[in-house]
């Protein structure tokens, strides 16, 4: 096995490798398109990365109040006057952009990028400040300084802002604790490696290459490499620290997916609806996994106590007790597929979304009008390899799990079979699957790392 | 008396009635982007040639610029390709006779742009000079094995068809009483008996 890798923490961003998690409540994302010649839009950007928050581990008790997080689109780097062959030397659908990838993620009818909300997909958004605040007090004060920045060099104009505010108890709004289930990365995470690595043939598990996850370091396909070479990256100094971002507003309409479920309850065991939901899922509402615990939800469950998300599908290869086209089983199936989790370790995400939007109160299964969701966002070394490969091959095609054209019924693409089979005896046929989740707007962005950043305000990237 | 072997041994071209084809021909040197960015493109536009021959079950055009070296294999020297090669595969139901014979037909217009961009093509590109070409270029298949390869396309596609229909009788009837279910099957699928 590889040495364990150390990581240059401070020439990394935060909240890639280590959430922020619970330490911050709101999180603003705000998309910027500069209209201003490179030179100038660079002297307000070295403003920014003057700001802008490493992984570099916090001294005890010195938590910044607010933190600021810097990625660009592939425009942002030709606006900031990087040229066309540093550009090329991306990955190709990070150049093209989400919107134009929209057929083979399945965002059509509703979530066609015709009706996204302007700003997003449309070329306009270049970069995308991410700022995260312990209170909304600080939060707008944050707001307000990078505005009287943007103000003050001119030709900047910011084209989506997106608020996001954590829900009680970490739950997304269909109502489930989420969020917790990350990749265990060695060097960084190794004693997550149980549940959140790699699942080997004797039981044991062990940690992800870090380079999965951030340009310039080993990954699991060079990780063993004798000449020690690493994985393809954007030309230097912007391949190194830094790592490509998905970012997603996924309207959720919870009030069609609470009344699907009641009616669905109405023919299913005992008229349970708690378990069919979580039968969807995978998960109980507070986060303790079917596979663990197939009867009932255990009475107290914190998904991040040591051990929490320890567990395999070996002994449940029906689905017996977690369903085969769950959706925490399909985005992530651990050991289902076989052959020591080959078929899956080289597609996992580090996942750090937020819900937008006030809760639908409990029991209200009338649409209220509001626009809430979850703001999904995802880190990794590849896009088309990690996220795509999971929204495209696990999510919305079900062949590799013996599910034919089943979708994931949570995100409720109705243009596969329009059903989800729970396992027992007899099978449940859960349907009608609906659009409870629809595409409102997303971008693929890059994530420099400090030393890259430092290099684009210069004007010195290449 | 006794039998020779390869009376007895099927070709290992074929499994059940399906037929596994493979051809590789060498890229002509500066031809390797426009024959890629070609098949690239044939996605944007429309439906796959490969449609104008309904016996094909998979198609795959592939480009081989080099040999890959795994790091970890303890090779002394690396190996290169002179040349890039383009490898056609195509399983398809019956034989490959006839196949090659509707395939240099339909698709000449396409046979121009992949295979007449091979080193060795004859200039036409189509009919009878192109099967010869493709049958001179054919590497046989070492083993093939068609998980269903009774099935012809046909058959697969009816197969699909009443398995869609299954699911959607499934979902409608599970909450029917036995007798009603059993009324109902029959009367949605007695034809099939
Ligand atoms: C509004 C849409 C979505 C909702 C409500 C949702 C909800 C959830 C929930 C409740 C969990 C379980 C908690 C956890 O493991 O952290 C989960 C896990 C997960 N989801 Fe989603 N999700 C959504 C969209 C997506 C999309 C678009 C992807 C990827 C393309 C995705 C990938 C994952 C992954 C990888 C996991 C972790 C599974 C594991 O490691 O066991 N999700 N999601």
């Amino acid at each position: 096995m590889a040495a364990s890798v150390r990581m240059d923490l401070g020439d990394i961003q935060g909240d890639i490798l280590r959430a922020y998690g619970n330490d911050y409540d709101c999180t603003t994302y705000a998309f910027m398109k500069i209209e201003c010649p490179p030179e100038q839009a660079r002297a307000w950007f070295t403003g920014v990365v003057d700001h802008v928050t490493t992984a570099a581990p916090w001294p005890p008790g010195e938590k910044p109040l607010t933190t600021l997080n810097v990625s660009v689109t592939a425009r942002g780097l030709r606006a900031l006057g990087v040229s066309e062959e540093v550009v090329g030397s991306f990955s190709r659908e990070f150049r093209d952009g989400m919107s134009s990838r929209s057929a083979l993620l399945g965002d059509v009818g509703p979530s066609d990028p015709k009706s996204w909300e302007p700003g997003l997909g449309s070329g306009d958004a270049h970069i995308l400040l991410t700022i995260n605040a312990q209170r909304t007090s600080d939060h707008e004060r944050a707001l307000g300084k990078m505005k009287a920045a943007m103000d003050a060099a001119g030709g900047l104009r910011i084209v989506y802002q997106a608020d996001t505010e954590l829900l009680p108890g970490s739950r997304e709004h269909f109502g489930y604790a989420d969020g917790f289930a990350q990749p265990a990365i060695e060097g960084t995470s190794d004693d997550k490696a149980r549940g959140g690595g790699v699942p080997l043939k004797d039981g044991e598990w062990r940690a992800l290459a870090p380079g999965e996850f951030i340009l310039g370091y080993p990954d699991e396909d060079t990780r063993v490499d004798p000449k020690k070479r690493l994985p393809n990256a954007p030309a230097a100094p912007l391949g190194r620290s830094g790592t490509y971002m998905v970012w997603r507003k996924l309207y959720q309409d919870v009030a069609l997916w609470r009344r699907v479920m009641r009616d669905a309850a109405k023919l299913y065991e005992g008229g349970d609806e708690h378990t069919l939901s979580a039968k969807v899922v995978g998960r109980w509402t507070n986060g303790a996994p079917l596979v663990k615990y197939p009867d009932k939800a255990p009475a107290s469950f914190d998904p991040q106590t040591p051990g929490g998300n320890d567990f395999r599908y070996d002994k449940d290869k029906d689905g017996m007790r977690c369903p085969l086209g769950a959706h925490i089983r399909r985005s992530n199936p651990r050991d289902a597929l076989g052959f020591e989790g080959h078929l899956s370790f080289r597609h996992r995400m580090i996942r750090r979304g937020m819900p937008y939007g006030k809760v639908l109160p409990e029991g209200v299964t009338a649409d209220d009008g509001e626009d809430r969701g979850l703001v999904f966002v995802s880190f990794q070394a590849s896009i088309s390899r990690q996220f795509e490969g999971v929204q495209v091959q696990w999510l919305n095609a079900g062949n590799i799990f013996g599910l034919g054209h089943d979708k994931d019924f949570l995100l409720g693409d109705p243009h596969g079979t329009g059903k989800m089979t729970i396992p027992g005896k007899p099978p449940f046929f859960l349907s009608p699957q609906e659009v409870f989740v629809r595409t409102r707007g997303g971008e693929y962005l890059f994530v420099p790392g400090m030393t890259a950043l430092a290099a684009l305000a210069d004007g010195t990237a290449g | 008396m006794r039998r020779t072997r390869s009376s007895t041994v099927a070709s290992p071209n074929v499994s059940g009635q399906a037929y596994a084809f493979m051809a590789m021909t060498p890229v002509r040197p500066g031809e390797e982007k426009p024959l890629a960015d070609y098949l690239r493109g044939l996605r944007d536009r429309g439906p796959s040639p490969l449609a104008k021959l309904p016996r094909t079950h998979i198609g795959r055009f592939v480009i081989v610029p080099d040999f890959h070296h795994d790091p970890t294999w303890k090779q002394r020297r690396e190996e290169h390709l002179d040349l890039n090669y383009l490898i056609f595969t195509s399983n398809f139901d019956g034989d490959l006779d006839s196949y090659l014979d509707e395939l240099c037909e339909r698709l000449a217009p396409e046979a121009k742009e992949i295979w007449g961009r091979c080193v060795g093509c004859p200039e036409s590109a189509k009919g009878a000079a192109l099967k010869r070409y493709l049958e001179h270029n054919q590497i046989k298949t070492g083993m093939f094995f068609a998980a269903y390869g009774q099935a012809t396309v046909g058959a697969v596609k009816s197969s699909l068809r009443q398995r869609d229909k299954l699911i959607e009788f499934a979902i409608r009837a599970q909450a029917m009483e036995p007798d009603a279910l059993q009324k109902a099957f029959l009367s949605e699928f007695d034809a099939v008996r």
